[in-house]
């Protein structure tokens, strides 16, 4: 837990950096006409100064002896990244190959990451959710979803 | 009082002529269908459906598009309990205790306390419109910039720690969201900040991607990286007896469902972001009370009660600004402002006087729509519950495909989609770190009007910071956020000095 | 072989037919881009006007929102679209000005005008009990006060706001402007005391005006309100400005010129039919109409004007 939450830590710290770099480099202004880069410095000096202060708190209480064991469940990455990789690709040919096709692919590659083994539920499950969300949202609620090269 | 009353009698009788109960009846299912899809909420919903009511006299029409409202209100709550997927700012806090009560095989009174909790605070909201609204609309006006900056201030010390579990990471996290906040086109003087050349990051990030993508993927993606054998498994699936709420139940939850109608109907005066603050602040509430605010997080059923609650009054009380000064707080209410003037009704002053029909009738309506949904929607929570039957490893993907499809609705947006995907994938790393995306959320949509409430204040005096302590309302909240800091130190300098003693 | 000679004769004479047809534009639904969100002014007014004019052009006109980016990406995508008529857009105001504020594809030289359907006029609105009784009084105390008076508009570099930094260097003043987050919450702001005047273009502030808590202190156009008869115009009094909103419809560059006659005509005759017309009354806009060539020069000037004016804004 304590180191998780350190990591996090680290990121966020670094998030405040890159925020404080690029705010610099925007006009500051007054406080009477702040500029539009203020605000943002404001924020990222602030989020620097608390993730500092959160890590510090973490680090004394590391020294304390305060550390939580977790139990790590045997996880699976691969699973995971698959998974993201289909959503990615559904996304990058959401307009290309058009709702309806990208609905049924998207089903049946994500059925198929998380174990259905069988083509004869997956092929049927992913044709009727398409066909479904297709007369709900594109018939229905008329919206422009793109039609890609199926036409539909 | 009594001409009140006498008005909404004859409101009443508008509102329960054959025809405008169809209407109304017609609004709240499509409503309710709208708001049980992710992405379309009640904003999407009404415009798509303004067309369809050029053909209706103005009174039908405002009866069928506020049926569609308050329906989208009412079923937004529903994917957030079953699914962990708010599609809207309101139902984010109904997430955190929602989703964990459906986890434990309790979905069914999760839904039917939002119900009924909606059903009351209607009620509450409907006889606070008839009777107190109209003087207090006009206080709202002394909400100046000044007043805004000190309100979204103590709303955002005060309401980033609203789980409770760590002050300096809520507040940690509520940064972020306001850094993610000033993202697009500088309120003031128009200038692009940090979007990089690109052009779609100029309207800002759409907060419904945020919202998605940080609790709805967040959570499918921690589901998916379980081992395999996990997914086969369904979640508890809940008996019969336990589709509806106990007598236990609905005691635990009469108190919050007060309070939070009480606070959603107070919040919703005043300009700004009322359903997010009236959801925040009466679970901030019901935890800080409760016997046993451990449970908060883990599924509490006041956690759900109040906040829905508090939402539902809101909506109904955010209606008095738009008909008394004619001016829409909230973006729903600036799409009903628009079918309003494109049937020729011009909200305003004068509009009580010069459409009484209409203004009563659509109020009447609006009691009669919530005892609708009342009823319509208690027979479809076993319906729902029973959503959670379907085992994991096709409720995923079904999850990510409606998620895909809702988020490009909003916008009708790829980049959208992208952008969710993105949070998702914050989300999924959030939840392994620990890190809460409630305060984040909050932030997101306070952090814009902070800014420019601050920078136009700053503009009115001259850049004289006394303006914000000179005005009594807002002297009023800062003070309020200082007692807060404030408070917690000195009781642990105070339970320190005790633990000494001993 | 008389049969065959038919039959070839048949089918060339069908693909000489062929291209005729695809000629007689419409043959499919017309879209109309919105790059702002559902509900809002523009929407509405392209909505009504769609409704009635498709039985003019005989194919429905349906309107997709495209918001975001200020309205940058509507209009990016817009421009990319095909130039065979069945894509149009909103062109309003912003589009000569957003290329001056940020870094867009686009300017208004990427399309080709078809109609201008509204032009709302610019004015400002004080509280009915404000110290100024008229609009010398109001520019006397701007004259001896430079930068006092408070004037709230609709957003920053938004139309608005760019009207009134226009109507000071015609007046001769200096106002302290305050963006709000669209026209409601700044009349709001007016109405509640916290700005001693707003820069609005109708209806905002209407009804309010209507019901005497508001008072129309300036009025920017060549004529007179039909609505408010008494109200005289700042060209009445001796300052020489008048300037206003419009939305018009707008096609991609290379949209061939007979389809953009027979779009204006269809659109010119949804706009004289007397159920948008009554929809515009009870919206109070204004209807202003203006052919594609007069539209184009509308837009040429705006964008050179909106051009000066954010340069010197930004110095």
């Amino acid at each position: 837990m304590n180191r998780e939450e350190a990591i996090g830590g680290i990121v966020i710290f670094l998030f405040g950096v890159v925020t404080t770099f690029f705010s610099l480099k925007m006009p500051l202004g007054t406080f009477r006409m702040a500029g539009t880069g203020l605000f943002p410095l404001c924020l990222g000096v602030l989020l620097i100064v608390l993730s500092s202060l959160f890590l510090i708190k973490l680090y004394l209480q590391k020294k304390e002896g305060k550390h939580v064991i977790t139990v790590q469940l045997p996880s699976s990455i691969k699973q995971l990244m698959l998974f993201l990789g289909a959503m990615l690709l559904a996304t990058l040919f959401f307009n290309r190959l058009g709702y309806p096709l990208v609905a049924f692919l998207l089903m049946v590659s994500l059925l198929k990451i998380l174990g259905m083994k069988r083509w004869r539920t997956v092929l049927p499950l992913s044709f009727i959710t398409a066909i479904v969300c297709y007369f709900l949202f594109v018939q229905w609620l008329k919206i422009p979803l793109p039609r890609g090269w199926i036409g539909l | 009082m009594f001409e009140s009353l006498q008005h909404l009698m004859t409101g009443f009788g508008i509102a329960t002529t054959i025809h405008n109960l169809l209407y109304c009846l017609t609004g709240a299912i499509v409503g309710t269908l709208i708001g049980v899809l992710p992405g379309i909420g009640p904003i999407a919903g009404i415009a798509l459906l303004i067309p369809a009511t050029f053909g209706l006299n103005p009174t039908s029409a405002i009866i069928m598009l506020a049926g569609i409202y308050y329906g989208a209100m009412y079923g937004g709550s529903t994917t957030s309990i079953l699914l962990n997927v708010p599609g809207e700012t309101a139902s984010v806090i109904t997430c955190i205790d929602g989703y964990q009560m459906a986890q434990k095989g309790r979905a069914g009174p999760a839904l039917a306390t939002c119900a009924i909790g909606s059903f009351i605070a209607g009620t509450i909201g409907i006889f606070g419109l008839v009777f107190i609204a109209p003087p207090l609309a006009e206080a709202a006006l002394a909400f100046g910039p000044p007043e805004y900056f000190s309100l979204m201030v103590f709303g955002f010390i005060v309401l980033s720690n609203v789980t409770g579990i760590s002050l300096i990471k809520s507040l940690m996290m509520a940064v972020v969201g306001l850094i993610i906040g000033t993202i697009g086109l500088d309120p003031v003087t128009g200038d692009a900040r940090f979007t990089f050349g690109s052009i779609y990051l100029l309207g800002g990030i759409e907060f419904v991607a945020v919202a998605i993508g940080l609790f709805g993927i967040g959570e499918v993606l921690i589901n998916v990286e379980k081992p395999a054998d996990l997914l086969e498994q369904r979640v508890l699936i809940p008996r019969l007896r336990e589709l509806y709420p106990t007598l236990r139940d609905l005691k635990r939850s009469i108190g919050p469902i007060l309070r939070g109608a009480g606070i959603g109907f107070g919040v919703g005066l005043v300009p700004g972001p009322a359903p997010v603050i009236a959801t925040y602040s009466s679970y901030m509430i019901e935890r800080k009370i409760s016997k046993n605010p451990e449970e908060f997080g883990k599924g509490a059923i006041e956690g759900v009660a109040g906040p829905e609650s508090a939402n539902n009054s809101a909506c109904q009380s955010a209606f008095i600004p738009l008909f008394v000064l004619g001016i829409p707080f909230a973006p729903p209410t600036a799409i009903l402002l628009g079918a309003l003037l494109i049937h020729g009704v011009s909200p305003g002053p004068l509009m009580i006087s010069q459409h009484p029909e209409l203004f009563w009738g659509v109020i009447a309506s609006m009691y009669i729509g919530n005892f609708i949904l009342l009823i319509l929607n208690l027979p479809f929570v076993p319906l729902f519950a029973n959503i959670l039957r379907t085992p994991k490893k096709i409720l995923l993907p079904l999850i990510i495909l409606f998620c895909i499809t809702g988020m490009f609705t909003v916008n009708n947006s790829v980049f959208d989609i992208w952008m969710m995907l993105l949070f998702g994938g914050v989300g999924f790393l959030m939840r392994k770190w620990a890190y809460e995306g409630a305060p984040l959320l909050l932030a997101l949509v306070l952090g814009p009007k902070l800014e420019v409430a601050f920078r136009q204040s700053l503009m009115i005096s001259h850049g004289d910071f006394g303006v914000f302590v000179n005005r009594p309302i807002s002297m009023a909240f800062l003070l309020a956020t200082a007692i807060f800091l404030i408070f917690p130190a000195i009781r642990l300098m105070f339970k320190k000095s005790k633990k000494g003693g001993i | 072989m008389l049969k065959r000679i038919f039959s070839i004769l048949f089918v060339f004479s069908l693909m000489m037919v062929m291209p005729l047809q695809a000629a007689e534009f419409p043959t499919k639904e017309v879209q109309i881009i919105i790059p702002w969100a559902a509900g809002g002014a523009t929407d509405l007014i392209f909505r009504a006007l769609g409704a009635t004019t498709g039985k003019y052009l005989g194919k429905a006109v349906v309107v997709v929102n495209k918001p975001g980016g200020a309205g940058t990406v509507g209009y990016t995508e817009a421009m990319k679209a095909q130039p065979d008529g069945y894509t149009l857009t909103s062109g309003i105001t912003p589009l000569t000005i957003l290329p001056h504020n940020v870094k867009t594809a686009f300017t208004y030289k990427d399309f080709e005008p078809v109609i201008n359907v509204v032009s709302d006029p610019g004015m400002f609105l004080v509280r009915s009990d404000s110290p100024w009784k008229s609009l010398k009084e109001f520019l006397d105390y701007a004259k001896k006060n430079p930068d006092i008076i408070t004037v709230g508009n609709s957003g920053a570099g938004g139309g608005v706001h760019l009207i009134a930094l226009a109507f000071e260097k015609a007046a001769g003043v200096k106002f302290n402007h305050i963006p709000f987050a669209g026209g409601g919450p700044s009349v709001t702001a007016l109405l509640g005391g916290h700005v001693n005047a707003v820069s609005v273009s109708p209806p905002e502030g209407i009804e309010h005006v209507k019901a005497g808590k508001l008072k129309i202190i300036a009025l920017f156009s060549e004529k007179r309100f039909e609505m408010f008869p008494e109200v005289p115009t700042v060209k009445e009094q001796g300052v020489d400005f008048a300037m206003g909103q419009w939305r018009g419809l707008i096609a991609p560059k290379g949209t061939p010129p007979d389809v953009i006659k027979k779009l204006h005509d269809a659109f010119k005759k949804g706009m004289d039919d007397p159920v948008f017309q009554k929809n515009a009354k009870d919206m109070a806009v204004n209807l202003h109409y203006l052919g594609p060539e007069a539209f184009g020069k509308l837009m040429a000037s705006d964008h050179e004007l909106f051009g000066k004016l954010i340069k010197e804004m930004k110095k």
